[in-house]
């Protein structure tokens, strides 16, 4: 029985590391494309053909070999990003670029299809297994020579971006609320925003310039967190002495007035009478202490010596 | 005649690469400061296992060299202290520290008596009051929150942070905090007398009860659970904190607790002196900014001191007369474990000796490293 409870354990853990490994490339988003590519990014041959921007969303390294990339639905299994390539890991928050140029015998990151300029371009990424798709964007027909079509935000989806409109009053007038736009300063393998501000710092020196906002939240927080666990703490220090009182109780069998007596005396009276009744007692601790100033023999050496040994049993 | 002429040259070079060829008066300065820290541990006792560390780090930091690419340098990518530094500079040595601090900790004093977690947060009014001064003296915020937590009066969380919000400023901070820690038993004694009277220092505290195992075992849990779901960018430090506590209290992983409180923190301790102390050289360290944060780092520590023993006064309005707490543990809300729960003691005993009020000092005294470690996750979440 122990056994199967063992194994289900097991296979449960199994089967949560599996699970986590699979979600991590659900954290590659489609980030930005560019369809008309005539005076932009050039490949690693010095050509120019339209391309398509990957991002790893997670703060971990993702492969994306295995993976499919392709631009017909129906055939979610057009490009599988080739195997054994290092350059297939994606490090956190960074990006991969494939060539839309249909050569894919030129390398791992040319993929077999390219981009129609006249009409909605349908990409899609799908993992590994060729039906769980990861994500999938339609770039408009009539795309602008080179500028690109990409998330406002790097790695964000609608779900993120509405959140960001409902905490952020400001956020629509400063930036729309689209989530795909066109970007005419094209970022291929960097982030689609360039930040030369640190929006959070900023905001404090604009709204928050003497500190008093971050004072009062800060220790409104901190008291908080404390107070709650005061709260806790007591209620569970309540518990305990009752229960210490019903112990007392049973065995002694004493009345709760009298077991609130014996329970609520201190460490330090404890301890005052423990070291009493030893003063008392333990006369005999002297007996063998002969105080002398001959030369003592000592028959063992630290080298033969239990104590400098690993011979002790262990410790739990 | 060339033979000796060559000599000469090859002594030549060999005199620049020397360190007496290379002092500044800012290298001299801070081999000075370094063996301040130094007297200071071994003739007055101040924090030794700290400040012998961070001196002799402040000396090796200091030695002058000639910047030939020989990696020898902290801040040279890949000479071995650079590679030591990484622990500081990555964040990880200050988490490894409060895993030994969890592991050593008893939090029965707090367990026994909950209200005392009130003076741990009051105290951080230190931090704050320092993050007010720093932004009114020209700081950004974010490096007036890096400074501000030295009012934390907690080392290894003023270098956890300061690595995230401010690293140009890291070294000053660490170096101020740990100084301070080292001088509380200078700093709080007069503000404590100061700001009592005479029959508010004799106020004798009811003994704390005896805390059960079970509820030792539940408080790291709850804790964790609690301050993390609060403040979850302080799951790096109270995280390694309470299941440090969780590994002593437990009882059924004693090896673990023991290499967490002895070897471990032992090990870390020494790593992280030596290269905080060694992260001060002269030109890095040296600047206006620096003294501005000793200043700060100061005031800091005496608005967190001013705020324990104010709110404990402020407390005992509103508690039964055999139930009030002597406000001379009010100090001790500044984490700085176990120095400033000592001088609460010692200056109790100065106005009674037979009042002893260290086990009391120690509930806020803890309290103080998680309100510390909370106030850190909260600046961090805000300005990191």
């Amino acid at each position: 029985m122990k056994q199967k409870i063992r194994l289900g354990l097991l296979f449960l853990l199994l089967s949560i590391v599996c699970s986590v490994q699979a979600q991590r490339t659900t954290a590659l988003r489609i980030n930005e494309v560019l369809v008309i590519n005539e005076d932009n990014f050039v490949d690693d041959y010095g050509k120019r053909f339209p391309w398509i921007e990957i991002y790893n969303s997670s703060p971990g390294t993702v492969n994306i070999a295995g993976c499919f990339l392709t631009n017909d639905i129906n055939k979610p299994k057009m490009y599988m990003v080739p195997k054994g390539d290092v350059l297939t890991r994606i490090r956190p928050r960074q990006h991969a670029l494939f060539w839309a140029d249909k050569m894919p015998t030129r390398g791992t990151f040319h993929v077999n299809f390219s981009l129609n300029p006249e009409e909605p371009n349908f990409i899609a990424l799908f993992d590994s297994d060729g039906i769980t798709l990861i994500d999938s964007v339609t770039v408009p027909a009539g795309q602008q020579t080179d500028i690109s079509y990409g998330l406002i935000e790097d790695g964000w989806d609608q779900k993120r971006l509405n959140e960001e409109l409902r905490l952020n009053a400001n956020y629509k007038d400063k930036h729309g609320d689209r989530l795909w736009i066109y970007w005419e300063k094209v970022t291929p393998s960097s982030n689609n925003k360039i930040l030369d501000t640190n929006e959070k710092i900023e905001n404090f020196k604009e709204n928050d310039s003497v500190g008093a906002g971050m004072t009062m939240t800060a220790m409104g927080v901190v008291f908080a967190g404390l107070i709650i666990l005061y709260l806790i703490f007591k209620s569970i220090g309540n518990i305990a002495v009752n229960l210490s009182h019903r112990r007392v109780m049973k065995a002694s069998g004493v009345t709760k007035e009298q077991a609130k007596d014996i329970t609520g005396q201190s460490g330090d009276i404890y301890a005052a009478i423990a070291m009493a009744i030893y003063e008392a007692t333990e006369l005999h601790d002297e007996e063998n202490t002969i105080l002398t100033i001959k030369n003592t023999a000592r028959n063992y050496s630290p080298w033969s010596s239990k104590i400098y040994t690993l011979r002790e049993a262990p410790k739990r | 005649m060339d033979f000796i002429s060559f000599l000469g040259d090859n002594l030549a070079t060999f005199w620049t690469y020397t360190a007496f060829a290379n002092i500044t008066v800012g290298h001299g300065i801070m081999l000075l400061v370094g063996l301040t820290f130094i007297y200071l541990a071994i003739a007055k006792e101040f924090e030794p296992m700290l400040l012998i560390p961070i001196g002799f780090g402040i000396l090796i930091g200091n030695i002058p060299f000639k910047d030939a690419g020989l990696q020898l340098g902290i801040y040279e990518e890949g000479s071995v202290l650079n590679i030591l530094y990484q622990g500081v500079t990555s964040g990880w040595y200050p988490p490894l520290i409060f895993l030994g601090i969890g592991a050593m900790t008893d939090f029965s004093a707090l367990i026994s008596n909950p209200k005392l977690m009130l003076i741990g947060a009051a105290a951080q009014f230190g931090i704050f009051g320092a993050y007010v001064l720093a932004l009114a003296i020209g700081f950004e915020p974010n490096q007036a929150g890096a400074i501000g937590i030295i009012g934390g009066a907690d080392g290894p969380t003023a270098i956890f942070l300061s690595s995230k919000l401010a690293p140009n400023l890291m070294g000053a901070i660490a170096i101020s905090a740990y100084s301070y820690m080292a001088l509380v038993p200078v700093i709080q004694p007069p503000i404590m007398r100061l700001l009592t009277s005479k029959k508010e220092r004799v106020i004798r505290m009811k003994p704390p009860r005896v805390v059960s195992q079970t509820e030792k075992i539940l408080f790291p849990i709850f804790g964790l659970l609690l301050t993390c779901f609060l403040v979850p960018s302080g799951l790096p430090l109270l995280g390694m904190l309470f299941f440090g506590n969780l590994l002593k209290e437990s009882g059924v992983t004693r090896r673990l607790a023991e290499t967490a409180r002895g070897p471990l923190i032992d090990t870390i301790t020494i790593l992280l002196g030596i290269t905080v102390g060694a992260s001060t050289q002269a030109t890095q360290f040296l600047t206006w900014d620096s003294i501005k944060i000793f200043g700060l780092g100061a005031l800091s520590f005496i608005i967190a001191t001013t705020a324990g023993i104010l709110f404990v006064k402020l407390f005992n309005l509103f508690l039964k007369k055999d139930n009030q707490i002597n406000p001379l543990i009010g100090n001790s809300g500044v984490s700085a474990v176990p120095d400033s729960a000592r001088i609460s003691q010692s200056v109790g005993l100065e106005y009674d000796p037979s009042n002893y009020l260290l086990m009391h000092a120690m509930g806020p005294n803890v309290a103080g490293v998680i309100g510390s470690a909370v106030a850190a996750g909260i600046l961090l979440g805000f300005l990191g």
